[in-house]
């Protein structure tokens, strides 16, 4: 960025985690913008984002876009087609695949006007003494011998995820989220983050307990048989605007049941009695 | 059966914790924090006649942080750099009953084990300024590497 002389701004958020999409106006009415870069979905917070909205402000302003799909697309149905954004990417490890494999889709158009950033097999056409040609799309842009087995890999968790049915894990992810919500708000000392309403959320929530630091209540809960993330979730920023250190995430997919999240609150107790809170 | 971490002594010692505060013109100032957890915490000295007079410290952390840096302070309070210089990770874990995390969690023994990095490191930079030849105290910066 500081090479290309680019200057990074941000798009607030309100009280619950819900982006300030008036500040979008008023950075795209500057006419400076080259790229707006958004999450579909928060990994803190669940929120999900008014995609369309975003992308068809942008694209009324003639600005790129770059959507982080890690969240959503394991989570909820994704038509690119439909949303016409520029880029966007998501990774197998997050919906059942192999670690270290992803996919960054990029619009043909776009991807036309770029040149490679890495070099290696596959990605040249003709190779002479003092000069080079690079291969078609979407070879130019995958040097070397690619990680077969792990594409491979993600391939299966994806027709596997598929034949269940975005919207049936989406259901099953809204009917999980009510659930705890409605529980977890019951417990004495929890603080929950993020909107209320199921549907303009994913299946995750992040909470903390009494004053509690988040990684001692995933320990403790960990020995009771839950698996929780606790920490900044690699999003320092939003911990900031939330005046927290970090959180404690329960996230959901299509092997959690209700007696899960029972199982989360009744571990709570545990915290509770350790410390006695 | 009690919990292997969370006793009552590391909870009450995180709660009560020992020396927290500030020096006024400290001899040793020394920062350190986990990013991956959020850990931060600042150790300060104050050195007299080679002895560790004051040490005092703030931040925030987790129980096993804050529990382990309360009672690395108490440890060394009054005691010789070269006691201190020389303190190992067992010593320190010992008294609070968490060896164990060395094998178990090699997650959790960075929250325990942070104040004494801080310590080795703050009584580097506070040695290597004050001798010639510091390459003798890089054992020091060594050690503090090597912790976890």
């Amino acid at each position: 960025m500081k090479e290309k002389g680019a200057k990074l701004e941000y798009i607030g958020v309100d009280d619950n985690g819900e982006l300030l999409l008036d500040q979008l106006d008023s950075y795209l009415e500057t006419g400076k913008v080259k790229l707006v870069a958004f999450s579909q979905m928060s990994n803190v917070l669940g929120t999900i984002t008014n995609t369309e909205e975003i992308i068809n402000k942008c694209k009324k302003s003639g600005v790129k876009t770059l959507i982080d799909g890690a969240q959503s697309v394991p989570h909820m149905k994704v038509d690119l087609e439909k949303l016409d954004c520029d880029f966007f990417a998501f990774s197998a490890h997050k919906m059942l695949g192999p670690t270290g494999v992803g996919v960054l889709w990029v619009r043909k158009n776009v991807l036309e006007t770029m040149d490679p950033f890495h070099g290696g097999g596959d990605m040249i056409r003709e190779v002479h003494k003092y000069e080079t040609t690079w291969n078609d799309l979407p070879y130019k842009f995958e040097a070397g011998t690619p990680s077969i087995a792990d594409v491979i890999g993600f391939g299966a968790a994806i027709d596997y995820i598929t034949t269940i049915g975005m919207d049936t894990i989406r259901n099953h992810e809204i009917d999980l989220t009510k659930y705890a919500l409605e529980k977890m708000s019951q417990v004495k000392g929890i603080t929950i983050y993020g909107v209320k309403d199921v549907l303009k959320r994913g299946g995750v929530i992040s909470f903390n307990f009494h004053d509690v630091h988040p990684h001692d209540v995933a320990t403790i809960v960990d020995r009771e048989g839950i698996s929780i993330r606790s920490g900044h979730h690699c999003a320092q920023v939003l911990m900031e605007r939330l005046e927290v250190a970090a959180t404690n995430r329960a996230s959901f997919y299509i092997y959690n049941t209700k007696e899960d999240v029972d199982k989360l609150i009744k571990s709570l107790e545990k915290v509770a009695e350790l410390y006695k809170l | 059966m009690s919990d292997p971490i969370y006793t009552e002594i590391i909870i009450d010692e995180a709660k009560n914790a020992h020396n927290v505060g500030t020096i006024e013109n400290p001899d040793i100032s020394q920062h350190d924090a986990n990013p991956m957890c959020g850990d931060d915490i600042t150790l300060q000295m104050r050195i007299n006649n080679n002895e560790i007079s004051d040490i005092k410290w703030h931040g925030d952390g987790c129980t096993i942080c804050k529990a382990c840096t309360s009672v690395l302070t108490q440890m060394v309070k009054g005691q010789n750099i070269e006691f201190a210089k020389n303190l190992k990770k067992e010593e320190i874990l010992s008294e609070l009953g968490l060896q164990h995390l060395i094998k178990q969690s090699p997650v959790r023994i960075k929250c325990a084990l942070l104040s004494l990095k801080a310590l080795k490191l703050g009584l580097y930079s506070y040695l290597a300024k004050k001798i010639e030849n510091s390459s003798s105290v890089d054992s020091l910066k060594e050690d503090a590497s090597k912790l976890y």
